[in-house]
C-alpha cells in the first residue's frame, strides 16, 4: 500500500498503550491475513492500542479486539503522533 | 403451502414473489445481537435440531406477518465474512449459497447489522447483496449508536443501498413492529449493489461465474457471487451434507490461483480493499459523527476486568462461584430426581410381577436413564452460568485472560469454555468446540476434554473416600484435599496432554487469535433461559438415547445367563456374562490391585461412571445410594481376597479414583465424539489413550505403594 518511503513501522506489539497507529502492512499466513482485513483490520485502518501485556486490547473502528502476543506481532503499524 | 390471498392480489412484485411465504435467513456478525432478535421474532416458536453430517445446530423459527401468516426464520451461525473459518460459518456460507440439499436456499435474507460499527458489519452485508437476493438490513444498537455519539441517517442509507432499512433495538423490543411490516411485504427491491470488482480479476470471475452457470447449474448472480468467494477464500473450510462443486469448476479455479501465485499478487487482499471502499463511500454519507464521547462504560469496566492483577482476581472469583453453584444448588434437585426415580421403580415393583420384565423396567431401563437426568440440574445451572456470562460480554474477556495459559500448551483462549463446561460433563464441553477455528485445535480440545473431572466422577470418588477414610474421625479437610487432589491431577494431565499433541501429531501452531470484546451488557435473562432450555434439551436428546440403549445391554449382560436355582443373590452376578467378563477381565487389573468384583464395576460403568456405585452395591450386595455409602462402605470394608488380603486397601481406594481420573468410561461421550469427528477413529484413539495412561499411571503407583509396603 501507498507507503511512505520515510516512514517507520513498528508491529502492533511494539506500540505503547493510548497510542494511535496506522495499519500499514499485514505479515503471515493468508488466512490470517484475509481475516484480519475482513474484519475491518486491513492496511491503513487506524487503530488504537488499549492495554496488555500479553494479550492485547486494541480498538478499530469503535470495535474491542483482543489479539495474541502472535497475532499483534503480524500486524505492522506506523505510529501517529496524536 | 398456499399462497394467502393478500399474495395473490399484490401488483406485480420488483422481485418476483415466490409461490408459498418466503422463507428468510437471519445473518450477521458475532456479537450484533442477532440471537435476541431472533429470539424477540419468533418466542419460543423454535425449533433446534442438527444439520446432518455437521454438528451445527440448526435453528428454525416462526414468526408471524402483520396478517398473522406465519413467516418461517432460520437463525444462522454468525460470522463476518463469507468465507469461512469454521464448521459454523460454513454452515452459513452453504446454506446462503444454496450448497446444502437439507436446507433450500432462503428466499430473502434478513441482515443484522451494529450501529455502532456499521462499516466492519457492512462487510457481509456486501457479499450478501453479491447473491441478488431481496435483503432486508437490521440496523440494530440504534441506542448504543446515539451514546456513541453517532449519527447514522437511515433513509440516505435505504437509498444508498436501496433496500429497506429498519432501525431497532432487539434488546429492548424496539422497531420490532416495523420489522414484521418490511417482512410481511409481498415484494421486496433488489439492492442496487454496483461495485467495481478489481479490473485484473474481472477475467477471472467471469470464467468462473461461466463455469458454475453450465456445470454446476446456479443462477448467474448467485454464480457471481460464488466466484468471488472462490478466488478470495484461500483454503475453504467443507462440511458435511455440502454438495462439491463439479471438476471443471475447480480445475479453472486451480488454474487461475496457480497463475496468481506465479505472477505473486494477492487478489484476495485487494477484493477485500475494494469491499471497503465501496462501503466506506456509504458510510461517509449516513453516518455522522457528533464528536467523540469518550471512554465508554465499558472501557471503565474493562480496565478493572482485564486488569493483570484485578482481572485475575476477578476470573478467579466467578471461577470459583461456578463450581460452588454446581455442586451445591445441585444437590437438593438431584436427591430429588433420584428419589423419584427410586419412587417409580418402587412403584412399577409393586404393580408388576417379578420377572425379567420387571427388572429390565427398574434395574435396566429406569435406572439407567435416571442416572444421566440425574445430572440435568448441574448441566442446567452450569449453562444458566455461562449464558450469563456469555450475555454480559465476559466470556470473551475470561478466553482473553486465558489466552497467555492456553498459549503455552499450544492452544488459544477460545478452547477455554469447552474444557470448563467439562468440569461439569463433557458432552456440552465437547459441543462447545464447534467455535474453535482451527480443526486441529479443535480436535486436542475434544481429546482432553474428558480429562477434565465431571461430575459424574463425583459419586465415585465419594465413595472412595469414604471407604478410604472411615468414620467422622477424619477431618473435611482431608476430604476435600483428596478430591481437590483429583481435581488437579485431571486437569494437569489435560493440559499435559494437549501440550504433547499439539507437539507430535497435530502439529500446527494454533492461529493468533484474534477476538472481538463486545460492550458489556445487562444479561437478557430470557435469552440465558433458552439457552439453557436447548442446551439441557439437547443434552437429554444425545446422552438419552445412548444411555438408554446401554443400560439396556447391560442389563442384559449381567441379568444373563440366569445363575442356577438356590444360588445366594450375593453370588447370581458371577454367573451373569458381566460376571465373567469380571473374571476374564483379572488378570489384566490385578496388577492394579482390582479383583473381578471391581472389574465387573469397571465394565458396567463403561456405560456412564457414576454406575460404579450402583455396580459396587449390587456386587457387595448391600443397599445404598450415592449420599449415602456408610452400608456399602462397610461391606466393601469386609471384601477380601481369597488369600484373605484386604481388598480395599487406602493404596487401591487411591488408584481406583485414579482410575477414574484418567479413564474413558463413558459410551455418551464416545458417541458425541464420533459425531463431532465424524468418524471413529478419534473416539476409539481417545479411549485407547486415555485407559491405556489409566492402566500405566495405576500400575506404577500401584506397585510402587506395594514396594514401600502400603
Amino acid at each position: 500500500m501507498n507507503q511512505a518511503p520515510h516512514c517507520v513501522t513498528l508491529a502492533l506489539c511494539q506500540l505503547p498503550s493510548g497510542e494511535v497507529g496506522r495499519v500499514r502492512e499485514i505479515v503471515g499466513d493468508a488466512q490470517f491475513c484475509q481475516r484480519v482485513r475482513e474484519m475491518g483490520f486491513g492496511e491503513s485502518t487506524f487503530v488504537t492500542k488499549i492495554s496488555g501485556t500479553g494479550p492485547f486490547v486494541v480498538q478499530v473502528n469503535r470495535t474491542r479486539i483482543a489479539l495474541s502476543h502472535g497475532a499483534a506481532k503480524a500486524i505492522l503499524v506506523e505510529p501517529l503522533r496524536r | 403451502m398456499a399462497l394467502p390471498s393478500h399474495l395473490k392480489a399484490s401488483p406485480a412484485p420488483v422481485a418476483a414473489g415466490p409461490a408459498r411465504l418466503p422463507v428468510y435467513a437471519l445473518v450477521g456478525n458475532p456479537n450484533c445481537g442477532k440471537t435476541t432478535l431472533f429470539n424477540a421474532l419468533t418466542g419460543l416458536k423454535q425449533k433446534v435440531g442438527n444439520y446432518p453430517g455437521v454438528t451445527v445446530e440448526k435453528k428454525v423459527g416462526t414468526t408471524f406477518s402483520q396478517h398473522g401468516q406465519p413467516i418461517t426464520v432460520i437463525d444462522l451461525p454468525g460470522t463476518y465474512s463469507l468465507a469461512a473459518r469454521s464448521p459454523d460459518e460454513a454452515v452459513t456460507r452453504d446454506v446462503l449459497l444454496g450448497r446444502r440439499s437439507d436446507t433450500p436456499a432462503p428466499d430473502r435474507i434478513l441482515c443484522i447489522v451494529d450501529a455502532t460499527n456499521l462499516e466492519r458489519n457492512l462487510y457481509l452485508v456486501h457479499q450478501i447483496l453479491d447473491l441478488g437476493r431481496p435483503v432486508i438490513l437490521v440496523l440494530n444498537m440504534m441506542d448504543l449508536a446515539v451514546k456513541a455519539g453517532l449519527n447514522v441517517r437511515i433513509a440516505r442509507l435505504e437509498r444508498e443501498l436501496g433496500i429497506p432499512v429498519i432501525p431497532c433495538e432487539a434488546a429492548n423490543n424496539k422497531g420490532l413492529i416495523d420489522l414484521r411490516l418490511a417482512m410481511s411485504r409481498a415484494d421486496l427491491p433488489l439492492a442496487r449493489h454496483a461495485w467495481d470488482i478489481p479490473a485484473p480479476i474481472a477475467p477471472a470471475v467471469a470464467e468462473l461465474q461461466a463455469c458454475l452457470t453450465v456445470s454446476d447449474h446456479k443462477s448467474p448472480l448467485s454464480a457471481r457471487a460464488e466466484a468471488l468467494l472462490l478466488l478470495t477464500d484461500q483454503d475453504t473450510v467443507r462440511v458435511a451434507g455440502s454438495t462439491p462443486l463439479s471438476t471443471r469448476t475447480t480445475d479453472t479455479l486451480q488454474a487461475w490461483q496457480k497463475r496468481w501465485a506465479a505472477e505473486g499478487t494477492d487478489w484476495a487482499a485487494s477484493l477485500v480493499h475494494a469491499r471497503y471502499d465501496a462501503i466506506k463511500r456509504v458510510t461517509e454519507e449516513v453516518v455522522l459523527k457528533a464528536g467523540d464521547a469518550g471512554p465508554s462504560a465499558s472501557d471503565r469496566i474493562d480496565a478493572f476486568i482485564t486488569h493483570r492483577v484485578w482481572g485475575w482476581v476477578v476470573l478467579v472469583g466467578v471461577m470459583a462461584l461456578l463450581f460452588i453453584s454446581i455442586f451445591s444448588l445441585a444437590e437438593p434437585p438431584m436427591n430429588w430426581i433420584d428419589d423419584r426415580t427410586a419412587a417409580l421403580a418402587g412403584w412399577v415393583k409393586s404393580v408388576m410381577a417379578a420377572g425379567d420384565l420387571r427388572s429390565l423396567l427398574t434395574d435396566g431401563v429406569i435406572a439407567g436413564v435416571g442416572g444421566v437426568v440425574k445430572f440435568l440440574p448441574q448441566i442446567l445451572i452450569l449453562f444458566f452460568f455461562v449464558g450469563l456470562l456469555e450475555s454480559t460480554g465476559y466470556m470473551a474477556r475470561a478466553a482473553f485472560m486465558m489466552d497467555g495459559f492456553m498459549g503455552r500448551v499450544g492452544l488459544n483462549g477460545k478452547s477455554f469454555i469447552p474444557l470448563l463446561s467439562s468440569y461439569a460433563c463433557a458432552i456440552p464441553g465437547i459441543m462447545a468446540t464447534r467455535t474453535i477455528e482451527a480443526p486441529r485445535d479443535r480436535l486436542v480440545t475434544i481429546l482432553v476434554a474428558p480429562l477434565m473431572s465431571c461430575s459424574a466422577r463425583l459419586p465415585v470418588y465419594l465413595l472412595m473416600i469414604a471407604a478410604l477414610l472411615p468414620g467422622g474421625k477424619v477431618s473435611v479437610f482431608a476430604k476435600a484435599g483428596i478430591m481437590v487432589g483429583m481435581y488437579a491431577l485431571g486437569t494437569l494431565s489435560a493440559f499435559g496432554f494437549a501440550w504433547l499433541f499439539k507437539r507430535t501429531f497435530l502439529k500446527g501452531e494454533a492461529p493468533p487469535m484474534m477476538m472481538e470484546l463486545p460492550p458489556y451488557q445487562l444479561p437478557r435473562i430470557r435469552d440465558v433461559a433458552l439457552h439453557m432450555w436447548e442446551r439441557a434439551w439437547s443434552f437429554l436428546r444425545q446422552a438419552g438415547t445412548v444411555i438408554l440403549g446401554v443400560a439396556i445391554v447391560l442389563w442384559f449382560l449381567s441379568a444373563y445367563p440366569k445363575a442356577p436355582p438356590g444360588t445366594p443373590p450375593t453370588q447370581e452376578l458371577q454367573h451373569s456374562y458381566a460376571g465373567q467378563a469380571g473374571h476374564l477381565l483379572e488378570p489384566v487389573i490385578k496388577p492394579l490391585g482390582f479383583d473381578w468384583q471391581i472389574g465387573i464395576g469397571l465394565i458396567s460403568s463403561f456405560a456412564a461412571r457414576e454406575v460404579f456405585v450402583g455396580t459396587m452395591g449390587i456386587v457387595f450386595s448391600a443397599e445404598s445410594s450415592d449420599d449415602n455409602t456408610e452400608p456399602l462402605r462397610e461391606a466393601m470394608g469386609k471384601a477380601r481376597w481369597p488369600d484373605g488380603r484386604l481388598l480395599f486397601t487406602p493404596l487401591v481406594c487411591i488408584n481406583l479414583m485414579i482410575f477414574y481420573v484418567f479413564a474413558m468410561q463413558c459410551m455418551s461421550t464416545l458417541a458425541v465424539v464420533r459425531q463431532e469427528t465424524a468418524s471413529w477413529k478419534w473416539p476409539l484413539f481417545q479411549t485407547a489413550y486415555l485407559t491405556g495412561t489409566a492402566w500405566i499411571v495405576c500400575f506404577i503407583v500401584y506397585q510402587v505403594g506395594r514396594a514401600f509396603g502400603l
